[in-house]
């Protein structure tokens, strides 16, 4: 994957959204869309053109565990990398957004390390 | 009922279903006892209407009075320690926050000030004005400027990254206000039921459907279950399942 591919960041929460927008960023990584909610997000994914999505869990309207089960259900969307970024911590629903399909799963509040190491990881996983 | 009321209700009658029983007129008797419990019935369902409407209110005082006990109790409490560890976490941020600004002065500073001193000898140099003393003089102090300023302005650069990142609190502060905000808006809600308990029902039940977007932010004595202590945890967590 090059540095020209698009992530989608979506958070409530829009000074999370701008860290992680600044983070990617510092990572080389230009071209970031943001949502605030799954609700929001679905219909950008749906458009297409995006690479990799990063999201919250805990968000109002469309819950990011949702958004991934409706990701991971659309046949176009299916292989997407995802990457939880969420301050739940408990162990079941980690385990319960492994279940559902996500690739990664970072809790906040995270280091600039963490979320370089956790990419590098997913993008060098082969799709599954 | 006064006792004229109840002559006036039932005397005839009981005369009447006496002197059938007297008589030992079976017909007349039974068509005079079934007339007076035609007329009682009326009023034994109003009082039955009555009871029952006293039970409902009863039950709505006890489901009102429980869940006040529970807020009082636990989640108002609870509450208590959320708000306290959203202090905490905005201090330890804005503390850090300003560790980091001030850190950052010092270096930049210097960078300024040396760039000062080295502009006046450049300039002086690129007028031809130099004299050969003052251009050795200027050439070490580049030599000591570049790799100062690199070093200096990467640990702005690094400080102001952090700064970026400390500001994550917002986010996780914010979930658990909003949690302490449904909580103060479940009271007014419950507080209110004590008074209009017939609306109370309703709103209790859509409380009741909440959390299922996620709990938040774990905080220190206040979340239950098994939480991960950090991403090492988490890591080690996914790797257990095969990630």
């Amino acid at each position: 994957m090059s540095k020209d591919m698009k992530f989608l960041v979506v958070d409530d929460f829009s000074t999370m959204r701008r860290i992680i927008k600044n983070l990617l960023n510092d990572l080389g990584y230009q071209n970031v869309t943001e949502a605030d909610d799954g609700k929001t997000a679905l219909p950008i994914l749906q458009q297409g053109g995006i690479d990799f999505l990063i999201t919250d869990w805990n968000m109002p309207g469309m819950p990011g565990l949702d958004l991934l089960k409706a990701v991971r259900a659309d046949s176009k969307l299916a292989k997407l990398p995802v990457l939880m970024l969420t301050a739940e911590a408990k162990r079941e629903q980690i385990i319960e957004a492994a279940q559902a399909g996500v690739s990664g799963y970072v809790i906040k509040p995270f280091t600039a390390e963490t979320l370089k190491e956790k990419l590098d990881k997913i993008l060098a996983a082969p799709a599954k | 009922m006064s006792e004229s009321q109840l002559k006036a209700q039932y005397g005839a009658r009981v005369t009447t279903l006496l002197a059938a029983y007297d008589r030992g007129d079976e017909v007349a008797f039974l068509a005079v006892l079934d007339d007076m419990l035609h007329t009682r019935r009326p009023a034994l369902f109003g009082e039955l209407r009555e009871l029952t409407c006293n039970l409902q209110v009863a039950l709505d005082r006890f489901r009102v009075d429980s869940r006040l006990a529970d807020l009082a109790e636990k989640d108002i409490p609870d509450a208590r320690l959320r708000l306290a560890h959203v202090l905490k976490m905005t201090d330890e941020a804005a503390h850090r926050t300003l560790d980091l600004v001030e850190q950052s002065g010092p270096p930049a500073e210097r960078t300024v000030k040396s760039a000062e001193k080295l502009l006046q000898s450049w300039q002086q140099f690129r007028a031809r004005q130099i004299e050969l003393r003052a251009f050795h003089e200027m050439l070490k102090g580049m030599d000591a400027f570049l790799p100062a300023a690199q070093a200096d302005c990467e640990l702005v650069r690094r400080n102001l990254a952090e700064v970026l990142l400390t500001q994550g609190y917002q986010d996780l502060t914010g979930q658990i206000i909003r949690g302490v905000m449904q909580l103060v808006e479940e009271l007014e809600i419950t507080l209110s039921g004590l008074t209009r308990l017939s609306g109370a029902d309703a709103s209790l039940a859509q409380q009741a459907e909440r959390q299922t977007s996620g709990h938040g932010p774990a905080v220190p004595g206040v979340t239950q279950g098994a939480v991960a202590s950090g991403q090492q945890d988490v890591d080690a967590l996914l790797s257990g399942l095969g990630m």
